[in-house]
């Protein structure tokens, strides 16, 4: 039992990680990134082709974050043109660059599945209550909260927090201001993208790295986001943690429903509270 | 009614048209080596090599032509005075690569016999192509009960094995030795996981043992095993019994240890969990996982010291994986056959198949062909650390095998 709630609490952290910029992004600038996916399977290889010690991980941490950073301005640009709109539009070109992204990823790792170490000391389990653990997962849940203090810290809590909320609740007022929301754009969509190559390589010793593995979590993030609300931290927050739990505990008591049980949550949560938990009228539009 | 004997009427149209163009290509391009074997016993054989040379199966792929070229590298080319000329073609990952690729060899290539496929449900799709050219097929992995079973035909055998063939031997093992009131079985959710589960579940009660559950997790979507961690633990097993390959077979043994269901419940499974490239992926994790497999490249036995040695020297230090070996062995059989069959087509050779006996000298112990199917020694074997690698060391010979009923 013990074990089973502890899980849910990694995997759904790592899941915030992934999805909250998704979650900016969509919410925000109400761009449908389906690319994000991508990002973090190419956070997962880069994990993998620099997994070997504590030097090799934190390298790839870096060189993830400023890779998504700059895919995500990329991103921003290309999407730029497409503003005005519909969101098929922007899914139609997200899932193109989506498709090559994972294509070249396969000719540059192969399509062998590879394995991640977890950075030495933390490739072995503790003992929890009496249920034993792995180290790392524990780690991930710590990260997690961290990132996710840090987040809510920075978009509730600072300036251009304030902005980026402002961009979410009204983006024609905020260029009124004078303020070019084409900046603030690139920057969520940086900072976002970022995030999701960084959920890689922490995701890379728990799932490893292997094609297909995009398409996956893309689909864990966008139930995250629908259930969480868009352009919410605190949503995003919640829709991860709760997905965690459902995912986990749904496995372990109704093993035959499995696949079935994610989608249950997301139906009643559409069904009773469409806009999300968390996704006031503010955010509606 | 009209409309639907407008459409075959149609097909048939469609059907005869492509007879004279198929002709006019084995003539043009296969010409070369029908004519030679056509005269008077053979004294040249074309063979199609299908395997896996792309898509997951790639490096097992790559292993089955290292087999067949050592073989052929060891006996000049040739079968007996029979000079051996081999197409290799890729089988990809599925039916929809794999069909094809077969079609290829047969009909442009003009391939007397082709050896090789992987996938269970590209060997049972082609079984036609074989059936109406009367030509031999050598299945060297696919594992299906039905190759050798339900869809039959005379002209394909298999030098490999069934997958209830493996986890029955297992079944067997786990009831002699103390596990009889509590094993929990677990494969992915497709037919070879079902078919393993089957096998070993029958072996396992009729030897008196009792499954106390069993989950089969989605094949392929997978990644997180802990929630069936988990189940294991709360179902009081004595031992757990998988069978995962590829990514899937990294991840669960790693989670298992990492869950630290390891020393408590030990961990058995066939063969294919710790064959290959994926035990050096699974690392310190696979430590005392013990597998039945028909093979271990840690056999004592001379044939498999030579084959061994020589497949070292051949691919850069290597060690040959049982997909290797299985492919070695269809060349040493159809070397067997072509000395009595007198000819190349299906049907003498699949006669003269029959009639080999026991095949004395592979790598995986002598054995012989029942029905269509090896009928061979297992091995229990357990994951070592040998001098820094880690080696699927033999514990125990099990005893000859048939594909079970």
């Amino acid at each position: 039992m013990v074990v089973s709630i502890l899980n849910g609490f990694a995997i759904g952290f790592l899941l915030f990680v992934l999805a909250v910029g998704l979650s900016l992004v969509f919410g925000m600038m109400d761009v449908l990134n389906l690319a994000h996916g991508a990002l973090f399977l190419g956070g997962a290889y880069l994990g993998a082709a620099l997994s070997g010690g504590w030097g090799g991980f934190l390298t790839a941490l870096a060189v993830a974050a400023v890779a998504g950073a700059l895919a995500g301005g990329v991103l921003s640009l290309m999407t730029e043109p497409l503003r005005n709109r519909t969101h098929l539009d922007q899914a139609l070109l997200t899932l193109g660059v989506a498709l090559v992204v994972a294509e070249l990823l396969i000719m540059v790792f192969g399509d062998d599945p590879l394995s991640v170490d977890a950075p030495p000391g933390l490739d072995g389990s503790v003992t929890l209550l009496g249920a034993v653990y792995p180290s790392y997962r524990l780690v991930i849940i710590g990260i997690g909260a961290v990132l996710a203090l840090v987040v809510w810290l920075v978009v509730e809590r600072t300036r251009v927090g304030a902005l980026v909320r402002a961009t979410v609740a009204d983006r024609e007022m905020v260029a009124t201001l004078g303020v070019d929301n084409r900046l603030v754009k690139v920057a969520v969509f940086a900072v976002g993208s970022a995030l999701a190559t960084a959920a890689g390589v922490l995701g890379g010793p728990i799932y490893g790295a292997r094609p297909g593995l995009d398409a996956a979590v893309l689909i864990l993030a966008l139930v995250v986001v629908v259930i969480g609300g868009l352009g919410s931290v605190r949503g995003a927050l919640v829709g991860a943690l709760v997905i965690g739990q459902v995912d986990t505990f749904g496995r372990v008591l109704l093993p035959d429903l499995a696949s079935f049980i994610l989608f249950a949550a997301l139906a009643i949560v559409l069904v009773v509270r469409p806009q999300g938990i968390f996704s006031g009228p503010v955010g509606a539009r | 009614m009209s409309e639907l004997s407008r459409r075959r009427m149609l097909g048939l149209i469609g059907a005869a048209a492509t007879v004279p163009a198929l002709a006019a290509c084995g003539s043009s391009l296969g010409g070369g080596s029908t004519a030679p074997t056509g005269a008077g016993g053979a004294r040249a054989i074309k063979v199609g090599l299908v395997v896996p040379k792309s898509g997951v199966y790639a490096a097992l792929g790559t292993d089955m032509q290292a087999g067949w070229e050592l073989w052929l590298a060891q006996h000049g080319g040739k079968f007996g005075d029979v000079t051996v000329e081999t197409v290799v073609a890729d089988e990809g990952e599925t039916p929809q690569t794999g069909q094809p690729a077969v079609q290829k060899v047969l009909q442009s290539d003009g391939v007397d016999v082709v050896v090789g496929i992987v996938n269970s449900s590209t060997a049972l799709g082609v079984a036609n192509l074989f059936t109406e050219s009367k030509k031999l097929l050598i299945v060297t992995n696919a594992g299906a009960a039905d190759v050798t079973g339900k869809a039959r035909t005379p002209y394909m055998w298999r030098t490999s094995f069934a997958n209830a063939q493996v986890s029955a031997a297992m079944g067997q093992h786990l009831a002699a030795s103390g596990f009889k009131d509590g094993v929990f079985a677990i494969a992915p959710d497709y037919a070879a996981g079902s078919e393993v589960i089957a096998g070993f579940t029958k072996a396992f009660e009729a030897g008196g043992g009792k499954v106390v559950g069993t989950v089969k997790p989605a094949f392929g979507k997978t990644s997180d095993y802990q929630p069936f961690l988990t189940q294991i633990q709360q179902s009081g097993a004595k031992a757990t019994f998988c069978f995962f390959s590829g990514a899937e077979a990294i991840t669960f043994v790693k989670q298992y240890a990492q869950f630290g269901l390891a020393p408590a419940i030990p961990l058995y499974g066939s063969g294919f969990l710790t064959e290959g490239s994926v035990l050096k992926q699974q690392g310190a994790a696979a430590m005392g996982v013990q597998t039945t497999l028909h093979y271990s490249d840690q056999l004592d036995n001379p044939a498999n010291k030579t084959f061994v040695e020589a497949y070292a020297k051949a691919n850069n230090g290597a060690s040959p994986s049982v997909f290797s070996m299985q492919t070695y062995d269809a060349a040493n059989v159809l070397n067997r056959a072509l000395q009595t069959s007198g000819g190349v087509d299906g049907d003498a050779l699949s006669k003269a198949l029959g009639g080999i006996g026991t095949v004395d000298d592979s790598p995986r112990g002598p054995w012989t062909f029942d029905g269509q199917n090896p009928r061979q020694n297992m091995y229990l074997r357990t994951v070592q650390d040998k001098g820094g690698t880690l080696v699927n060391a033999i514990v125990q010979d099990l005893g000859p095998q048939s594909q079970p009923a």
